[in-house]
């Protein structure tokens, strides 16, 4: 008897790494399937992780082999040099801070790259003392999106901003300069946009501290954490 | 016609405003009647999401989603599991998938008739509001029938939904499309097609296509530009791309393409695509699949980041996750649509009269809750 | 007259007590009492019909009781009771950087000039309390009383948003009188006199002898008449000076319990007046429609009451149905459609009846 539940959970865990979870949910017994999902999750761990597909690959059409990545440094590099930072990966494009206005004005107006709307700006704290700024952008003529990245030190966070050329910037480089404090150079109005203007310190920050008081207010310091 | 100028005069409008649809201060120089500049300040609401992200899990992340843009809760639920899926790789069955797809529909419609109504209720009309609140109550009944709650709902979990539907849920949204297809053509007589209305809708802050991908504002306000761009069509999440629905665009029927009236007037376009969707998932939900199938026991991504957009009502819902491996995420960001379309309001309302700056901001249909997060 | 009938009635009656001075000042008090106590009664009404008809053109039900000594009482009829009785007790605040006196007398003098319209106005043969040979222009002009105090409440508060609605109401009902005259012009060349009760005997013998159905051009004359007026009591969809989704309250939002309780009494006393000139302008005020029929002093009470409430439920029924008009257009629609077309009907009345009537 037990040798047939074996034989069945075998059969239907091979069945869910193909990709047809149903065997194993048609399975009657409770006791059986969540042992036969048991054997899935062990028999997943041991394979290999899958890469995470980048989802702009998927929409491009500018060219069918090429990945947009390629075909963006490719444009990029017959106008700018040296502007790559560090190795790349598939998934974004990682970019030195000093020619990035440049670069944004020749990804926004290349007939075929057009990148028309910058759908999100994200800071992200590297630690380390890195930070790093973080565009998506996405072209709605030719479908196809990508992710720029530019990294800059803690010390001296200076990132030419980009809000002259797609308006929605303003207000997410005055977010991410509320959050983080990246200071982009250019903008015409930079100033703390969802905080009080004079609230101290980067929230977002991984090494944020509080302020102990806050307008005469002490602010409470939970130390217990969520979980 | 010639202009006079007297003195400029600075005026809060807001943080207590009857218009202002939450807690916004808009700082705007007014020249009697006209209003020359507008400066919104923002933050009134601020609940420091993000930062909340980074210290609780991927699940317990959802209930604030529902607190971003509390008229859409299942929306913003909806935009973020399908991320946190693209991000896991997780396939959700079909019935989870049209379930899904069907209680954002009829977000889609609650919010919609909120908006259409609290845009006349800006311009002083206050029987249609009244009217859309009445029927966008059913939809909360139905919500209420589904998951016990009436406006934050935490329905919809990473790998599947908190709960199945209930038992004749399926009979009570038909009896409830039923009853309200009618109801749209009379909001429409009512609202739409009321000369007061339409003259202080029609031509009224024009908001140009070209304007409106540059300041990335999304979602109806797009479309009323005469934009065809709906995340449901154009880069189907979820099974969008099963369902047979038109996107409305802003055609200028009363004025210009781009006017207040068309915004309006594409949300009413788009509650009755949304009565076509849901009745067609009704339609082909498949009557067998647990909800509860692929959901993982602990959810930890692997490391790396994913944009996942979604069409909420308000627009293109963005979500940003970074993940570092373990089961809180490392950055979360919320692309909020309605932050975007705020930030056209100077561009396209300064130089109008006050009157019109407030309708103007009515038609944009922004909820303060995502705005600040 | 009212006061010479009460003068003469208590001369006979005490007139070896009290000198004739103190006697002709009790008989004015009378009439004067008497027209507070029915402007109470009469907006305590109001404003339940107000609330039941909002209710019924909402599809709700609106104030409800829900059993013996429950809530609002039974129909919720005991609400507006309870909203004056609120109004009374609450705090009375007065902002520190407000012009304390002007501030204080802003919702006296509007009622004031709410209040001494009702002098005029005829409510039957013989009940009227001043029986004026020019009450039409009388209660035109004191109707003007509003625009003072509105200005003067929306200085007084020093507050913005009072200020503009402040301004709009000069401008708003400043405007409207004159399309509002023009078209009551229209009356007195048919009617050939400014007393109101002339006006009304004018119109004696039934429903086709009232002056709407005079000559065609006699109901746009009324329409333009309502519409003016509804703009001068500032009623939707002409309420800019005090739009809630636009200026907060307007000219009341500093106000607060009984003062704001006055600015709302004198918006409806000001739309019982204007119906009720109306009325009596256009629909023959007491007299009744059917000749002879129903036409003793008392049914002309009746009359001239509901066909005053008609018009006062037509008012709430628009307020409740349409939006609000934009400060321009308001305007436009006053200067270049109203102004050309009650003047237009005062040339085309005047032909008429060269015409035909002569």
């Amino acid at each position: 008897m037990s040798e047939d539940i074996q034989l069945l959970i075998d059969d239907v865990v091979a069945k869910a790494l193909a990709g047809d979870m149903d065997p194993i949910n048609n399975i009657e017994d409770r006791v059986t399937r969540s042992k036969a999902k048991a054997a899935l999750v062990k028999a997943k761990r041991s394979q290999p992780k899958t890469e995470i597909k980048s989802n702009a690959s998927e929409n491009s059409d500018v060219k069918a082999k090429d990945t947009i990545e390629q075909v963006v440094i490719a444009s990029l590099s017959k106008n700018f040099s040296n502007f790559l930072d560090g190795e790349q990966n598939g998934e974004w494009i990682q970019i030195k801070a000093e020619n990035w206005f440049e670069i944004a004005k020749h990804l926004k107006e290349n007939e075929n790259l057009y990148f028309d709307s910058l759908q999100c700006n994200t800071g992200f704290d590297l630690e380390g003392g890195m930070l790093e700024s973080r565009y998506n952008l996405h072209s709605m003529k030719h479908l196809h999106a990508i992710e720029i990245r530019i990294k800059v030190s803690i010390e001296n966070p200076d990132i030419p901003s980009v809000e002259s050329l797609w308006r929605v910037a303003d207000w997410f480089e005055r977010e991410t300069y509320d959050m983080f404090g990246i200071n982009f150079t250019g903008h015409r109005d930079l100033r703390r946009i969802l905080l009080p203007e004079d609230w101290e310190g980067w929230p977002l920050r991984k090494n944020y501290e509080e302020q102990e008081t806050y307008h005469g207010i002490v602010v409470p310091k939970v130390k217990e954490g969520w979980e | 016609m010639g202009v006079v100028h007297g003195q400029e005069m600075v005026l809060n409008i807001g943080p207590q405003h009857p218009a202002t649809h939450g807690v916004l201060r808009l700082q705007v120089k007014t020249d009697g009647e006209v209003i020359s500049e507008i400066t919104p300040y923002l933050g009134y609401l601020h609940r420091c999401f993000e930062k909340h992200c980074e210290n609780v899990t991927y699940e317990q992340v959802i209930p604030f989603t529902d607190r971003c843009d509390y008229l859409a809760s299942m929306t913003m639920n909806f935009g973020y599991v399908v991320a946190v899926e693209k991000l896991m790789d997780i396939k959700v069955n079909d019935r989870v998938q049209h379930i899904r797809v069907i209680m954002a529909e009829l977000q889609r419609i609650a919010s919609h008739l909120l908006a259409t109504g609290v845009f006349g209720l800006d311009l002083g009309a206050f029987t249609p509001f009244l009217h859309m609140l009445r029927d966008r109550e059913r939809i909360i009944d139905l919500f209420e029938m589904t998951c016990g709650a009436r406006l934050l709902y935490n329905y919809m979990w990473v790998g599947g939904l908190s709960h199945d539907l209930p038992k004749g849920f399926v009979e009570a949204t038909l009896n409830f499309l039923d009853y309200f297809e009618p109801k749209i053509d009379e909001f429409e007589n009512l609202l739409g097609h009321n000369k007061i209305f339409v003259e202080r809708t029609a031509d009224i802050g024009i908001m140009p296509a070209e304007v409106a991908i540059n300041f990335g504002v999304t979602g109806p306000n797009l479309r009323a530009s005469g934009v065809n761009w709906d995340l449901r069509k154009d880069d189907p999440y979820s099974i969008y791309d099963k369902f047979d629905f038109n996107v409305p665009v802003g055609q200028g029927i009363k004025g210009t393409v781009g006017d207040s009236w068309d915004r309006f007037y594409v949300r009413l376009q788009e509650i009755r695509e949304s009565v076509k969707i849901v009745r067609q998932a009704l339609d082909q939900l498949p009557k067998d699949g647990d909800v509860h199938q692929s959901m993982p026991k602990k959810i930890r991504p692997p490391k790396g980041s994913i944009y996942s957009r979604t069409e909420s009502p308000r627009g293109d819902l963005g979500y940003y996750i970074e993940s570092d491996g373990s089961d809180t995420p490392s950055r979360l960001k919320m692309r909020s649509p309605a932050f975007t379309a705020l930030g056209v309001l100077d561009e396209i309302a300064g130089g109008w009269l006050m009157s019109d700056v407030l309708a103007i901001l009515g038609s944009l249909d922004i909820v303060l809750g995502e705005i600040d997060r | 007259m009212t006061v010479d009938y009460i003068f003469d009635f208590l001369t006979g009656l005490l007139g070896g007590f009290l000198g004739s001075d103190y006697l002709l000042l009790v008989s004015m008090l009378i009439p004067c009492l008497a027209i507070f106590g029915f402007i109470t009664v009469y907006a305590l009404i109001v404003i339940y019909a107000e609330l039941k008809v909002s209710s019924f053109i909402q599809d709700k039900v609106g104030p409800m009781g829900q059993g013996v000594g429950l809530h609002a009482g039974k129909w919720g009829l005991l609400q507006p009771v309870a909203d004056a009785l609120k109004l009374l007790l609450k705090e009375d605040i007065i902002p520190s950087s407000a012009d304390r006196p002007l501030f204080i007398l802003a919702p006296f003098m509007i009622f004031i000039g709410a209040f001494i319209s009702f002098v005029a106005i005829p409510f039957g043969e013989s009940i009227i309390v001043a029986d004026l040979n020019i009450g039409l222009f009388y209660i035109l002009g004191v109707g003007s009383i509003a625009v003072l105090s509105l200005i003067l409440a929306g200085w007084a508060s020093n507050n913005k948003w009072s200020l503009y609605g402040g301004m709009r109401s000069a401008a708003q009902i400043v405007s409207y009188e004159i399309p509002a005259g023009l078209s009551l012009i229209v009356v007195i060349m048919l009617a050939g006199t400014l007393n109101l009760q002339d006006i009304i005997k004018y119109q004696e013998g039934g429903i086709f002898n009232w002056i709407i159905f005079d000559n065609p051009f006699v109901p746009i004359a009324f329409v333009v008449y309502f519409i003016s007026a509804l703009a001068e009591v500032n009623r939707t969809p002409f309420d800019l000076p005090e739009s809630e989704s636009e200026l907060v309250a307007g000219f009341a939002t500093e106000y607060s319990g009984m003062r704001y309780a006055f600015f709302f009494l004198s918006e409806y006393a000001n739309m019982f007046v204007v119906s009720a000139v109306a009325a009596a302008g256009f629909l023959g005020g007491w007299q009744s429609p059917f000749a002879g029929f129903m036409s003793t002093p008392a049914w002309g009470v009746f009359w001239m009451i509901s066909k005053t409430g008609f018009l006062i439920f037509v008012m709430i029924w628009l307020r409740w149905t349409l939006p609000r008009l934009r400060v321009d257009q308001l305007m436009n629609v006053c200067w270049k459609v109203f102004l050309p077309l009650a003047l237009i009907n005062i040339f085309g009345v005047a032909i008429w009846t060269v015409v035909f009537n002569s």
